[in-house]
């Protein structure tokens, strides 16, 4: 197991933060922690990045809809990036792949 | 002799010598006599039967007693309280007979004015020149000091004791309100169902933590039956509390409309009113369905909807299992509204419809963990049980589970629900 790491960066459509690890019932409350303290223009796009993630079980995924929401309160664009095969998976299993935009990498998401 | 100011006399020292010699003389003149009647110790001697012959001033003192009232007139266990005489008869007097001498036993000295003086007492026999005992020498310590010390050493591990003992009630009551919390997010059994089989496990990752899977099983109207399994985002308290919620507005909204979109339809917005704009989304994944069994042909027909969670299986009694796929169906209460998707199926006799929840099929595996369990082996799982009743699926799923050991790290729930197959025709077993 690997412990959850998060690095924000700054594309031109607006923040980029980077998924790192493990993000489940023991490191979720990070990610939770952060989002509340990104600042989003209305019209910018949030764009978590997941190419480094190696698992995300229930609660992970609560951390995503939490940053889904945070980008919609701020009426702001919601992306994820570079989603592992598996987690693919389960979002279309619980019917997220219909409300999240998922791009193959950051750089499209992101629009660069 | 500046530098030696405030400095101890060395006793060496030649300007000294007439100090200390000075010191010597008067203790010489400080008789054995005096020493023995003012020593910091109370002295006694008494005969073999215990008659006090001798006692010295710093005894009497303790006692308040007079020496003519004490010498030939009392013993020495006259002097004790009842329990130190027992003491002494039975412990301090035999040992003393047999060792010849007994040290820092704990007793008790009577006062003559009522009070009572803690004393630690050491004796020795004084033996004649043939070895035969004339009589027995007794020292006395005052003891107050001392006992008072273990006095306040034994309040204090009585208080630490006591803050134990509190400790460990406080966790039985936590522990025994978790266990009731825990009850009402599972029914204790399910309901007999005519003409289905039913059979539910839970298996609880962790025991102090409160799960977020649930299931039920409850009839709705004369003919149909509803049924629900679902797993609550994240673990613990929180998620027990969401947990609750989920199961009792299923229940409410079956009573209301029976129909499964319906259903999930209450719960997705009950949960979104309740958590949205929280900071912390709660939802669930839950699929809820009715059965209507038709005791005619002993077919279960079932009609579910599926809010997110993976497709449950069919198990046929063929030896054949399917996930019955309800794609499309989104996760109950992050969304205003939201799409369930929706499956139905019929059971005929020897049929299974098998629920779960991601636990088992998340379990890793293999020597480092790394593997996941996953959905192909527990659909080719089931299919090795096909035809058995709910009851052995269920029990060969949980002894699966067992085997996963630490693999397993997330609370799992299995709901079996079958048609009965149909007993065994007695013409066909009397023809083998």
């Amino acid at each position: 197991m690997s412990p959850l790491k998060i690095t924000a960066r700054d594309a031109a459509t607006g923040p980029v933060l980077e998924i790192f690890g493990e993000l489940d019932y023991f490191t979720a409350g990070e990610l939770l922690e952060l989002i509340p303290t990104i600042t989003l223009q209305p019209g910018r796009r949030l764009v978590l990045d997941l190419s480094g993630m190696e698992f995300c079980d229930s609660s992970g995924l609560s951390a995503l809809i939490a940053a889904h929401q945070h980008a919609q309160a701020a009426q702001a664009d919601f992306a994820l990036a570079a989603v592992p095969a598996h987690t693919l998976r389960t979002l279309r299993i619980v019917g997220l792949d219909q409300i999240f935009p998922v791009h193959p990498d950051s750089d499209i998401a992101s629009g660069r | 002799m500046m530098c030696r100011i405030g400095q101890q006399p060395d006793p060496h020292e030649a300007g000294d010598e007439k100090t200390s010699n000075a010191a010597f003389a008067a203790l010489l003149e400080d008789s054995a006599e005096e020493l023995y009647e003012k020593a910091p110790c109370g002295y006694l001697s008494t005969l073999m039967d215990g008659t006090i012959a001798k006692i010295n001033s710093t005894l009497l003192g303790w006692l308040g007693l007079e020496r003519d009232a004490v010498v030939g007139r009392k013993r020495f266990t006259d002097l004790l309280t009842v329990g130190g005489k027992l003491y002494h008869e039975t412990h301090f007097a035999p040992l003393l007979r047999m060792q010849g001498e007994i040290g820092g036993i704990a007793l008790e000295i009577k006062q003559a004015g009522g009070g009572r003086i803690p004393v630690l007492v050491s004796s020795v026999v004084k033996r004649g020149g043939t070895g035969e005992p004339l009589l027995i020498r007794t020292t006395v310590f005052d003891a107050r000091d001392r006992r008072a010390y273990e006095e306040e050493l034994l309040r204090g591990r009585k208080a630490a004791e006591e803050a134990r003992r509190q400790a460990e009630a406080d966790r039985a009551r936590l522990q025994d309100a978790l266990a009731v919390l825990q009850q009402s997010l599972l029914p204790h059994t399910l309901p007999p169902v005519p003409g289905v089989e039913t059979a539910a496990y839970y298996h609880t990752a962790h025991p102090d933590r409160l799960g977020g899977d649930f299931y039920d099983v409850f009839p709705i109207d004369g003919e149909r039956f509803g049924f629900f399994l679902g797993d609550v985002c994240g673990k613990g308290p929180q998620a027990a509390a969401v947990t609750s919620l989920t199961r009792y507005t299923l229940r409410a909204a079956a009573v209301h409309d029976p129909d499964p979109v319906s259903a999930l339809t209450t719960l997705n917005k009950v949960l979104h009113e309740r958590y949205t704009g929280s900071g912390d989304p709660r939802y669930c994944t839950a699929v809820f369905g009715t059965l209507e069994p038709d005791p005619a042909t002993g077919h279960v027909a079932v009609h579910l909807a599926s809010g997110g969670h993976p497709p449950v299986i069919v198990v046929r009694a063929d030896g054949t299992a399917d996930f019955l796929p309800t794609p499309g169906g989104l996760l109950v209460g992050i969304l205003p509204s939201a799409r369930f998707a929706t499956a139905t199926t019929v059971l005929a006799p020897g049929d299974t419809l098998l629920l779960y929840t991601d636990g088992i099929t998340e379990a890793r595996t293999g020597e480092d963990r790394t593997g996941l369990y996953g959905d192909e082996a527990l659909l080719a799982f089931a299919a090795g049980h096909a035809g058995k009743p709910p009851p052995v699926l269920v029990e060969a799923l949980t002894v699966l589970l067992h085997g996963f050991g630490d693999g397993l790290d997330d609370d799992t729930a299995l709901l079996a629900l079958g048609a009965p197959a149909p007993a065994p025709d007695p013409q066909t077993r009397n023809s083998r």
